[in-house]
């Protein structure tokens, strides 16, 4: 039960994107299309799965044993860069398609805030393994959930007629805030 | 000291581990990509300027390597490259004609009348939407350099407030013409010889335009009258120079009251 409640807290309660305003960056700049924003969020979430795992253990036996918390950030670095360039290695080789519709975002996922807030909120939290493992999934698939559904809303404002001063950006961000707001609805639900 | 050693060691050894391990996804997951087209992407500019319509020189190298698109594509660079390139690819090369920037106003700072002082943000986009900031006349070039922002190759330059365009370092990549509020920059084609055009984009009417710039088109009919070969037009006060139809005798040039039209090299 604890794991669940922790699993939708952190996808929907609590969701990255739409509560903590991380990673809008792939959020606005990859939602054009459903496919490759769904790439992108699987992406993210294996980076984020992996990234909770291997920063629980790196934490638990290197960092808490020689006492060196301020490596914190470092080590965090170090495990989502080395990550990245492994799902970008992947994606290359399994779809050239993809790689290239996700482009410039794929290797970006390096620098996406949502990946390194996990990172530093399982040592923040002491989170045990298996709970850092359900966090990071949970906040990685409440991320692909909210970039599908941007990119749903997205294609089908592709159709809609938007007034001129809003088309593009604007129209784009106004989606952005009343998604924002219609989670808020989840507030107070689960206090994990 | 003794933390330094234990933190060197623990993030190196983990950094280390990393690398093998990537090395060996490097090696197994090693995509096979065509060699030409590194080749290729070597005789592009590398600019990734856009003109061809890809996102970058590599996406637009790989394109032309699988054959999808002809070898001309990037203007950019020019007959150079585009012959380069065929010679990589072993095909016969089309040799295409080179366009460069030109700019449809021709008043400096000092000939363009102000009619307000403008201190919000230098960029010719902003002070566009601010009532076109302190210029008078809502047609002519700014001059806060926003083509010179956007050129991927240095070619323009500000000059007591009006864009010199480089002849030789310009392209033809058309991202100034993009970055024009008042699309004063087009793309015409340079062919070595000497043209007449006109340097005004001002549809005001004579006295407003006289009003408002020095070198304005006042809508005169100077021009449309002198011309022997009906290459000038009057469109919605001022004047169109049909290229087709000019001789480049220059006399509409010479006769120009306000020099609004003039020879350029493109």
């Amino acid at each position: 039960m604890k794991f669940i409640l922790l699993f939708l807290s952190a996808a929907l309660v609590n969701n990255f994107v739409l509560r903590y305003f991380l990673g809008i960056c792939p959020f606005l700049g990859v939602t054009g299309r459903v496919e490759s924003a769904v790439a992108m969020g699987l992406a993210t979430t294996f980076v984020m799965t992996i990234t909770s795992i291997l920063i629980w253990l790196i934490n638990h036996f290197i960092l808490v044993q020689f006492n060196l918390p301020f490596l914190q950030y470092v080590v965090a670095i170090l495990v989502i860069a080395s990550l990245v360039q492994l799902i970008e290695m992947f994606i290359r080789k399994a779809s050239p398609a993809l790689y290239r519709s996700l482009g410039i975002y794929l290797p970006l996922i390096t620098t996406n805030c949502a990946i390194f807030f996990v990172a530093l909120l399982i040592p923040l939290r002491g989170y045990s393994f298996i709970e850092s493992i359900v966090f990071g999934f949970g906040a990685g698939l409440g991320f692909t959930l909210v970039m599908l559904v941007m990119a749903g809303i997205r294609e089908q404002l592709d159709f809609a007629d938007v007034p001129e001063p809003l088309q593009g950006a604007a129209i784009t961000l106004i989606t952005a805030g009343l998604l924002a707001l219609a989670f808020m609805g989840f507030t107070g639900l689960i206090t994990v | 000291m003794n933390i330094i050693l234990i933190s060197i060691l623990s993030v190196g050894g983990l950094a280390a581990i990393f690398a093998v391990f990537l090395s060996i996804a490097h090696q197994k997951l090693k995509v096979e990509e065509d060699p030409r087209v590194e080749q290729v992407i070597g005789e592009l500019p590398g600019v990734n300027c856009g003109a061809c319509g890809f996102a970058s020189c590599r996406a637009m190298a790989e394109e032309v390597v699988g054959g999808n698109i002809s070898v001309g594509t990037c203007s950019a660079g020019g007959n150079d490259t585009v012959q380069k390139i065929a010679e990589i690819l072993g095909v016969e090369s089309e040799v295409s004609e080179k366009e460069l920037a030109f700019l449809q106003c021709g008043a400096v700072s000092g000939e363009r009348k102000k009619k307000a002082s403008y201190v919000g943000i230098e960029s010719c986009q902003a002070a566009d939407i601010a009532m076109g900031g302190e210029l008078a006349c809502d047609y002519g070039c700014l001059g806060y350099g926003d083509c010179q922002t956007a050129c991927p190759f240095d070619a323009i330059l500000i000059k007591e407030g009006l864009p010199q365009i480089d002849v030789a370092r310009c392209t033809g990549c058309g991202n100034c013409v993009e970055a024009c509020p008042r699309d004063l920059i087009s793309l015409q084609v340079l062919d070595g010889e000497v043209h007449y055009r006109v340097v005004c984009s001002s549809s005001d009417k004579g006295k407003k335009a006289r009003l408002t710039c020095e070198r304005a088109c006042i809508a005169c009919n100077i021009c449309v009258k002198v011309c022997p070969f009906d290459a000038c037009e009057m469109k919605d006060n001022l004047a169109v120079i049909d290229q087709r139809n000019c001789q480049r005798c220059g006399v509409c040039a010479q006769r120009c009251p306000t020099q609004a039209i003039r020879e350029t090299e493109s």
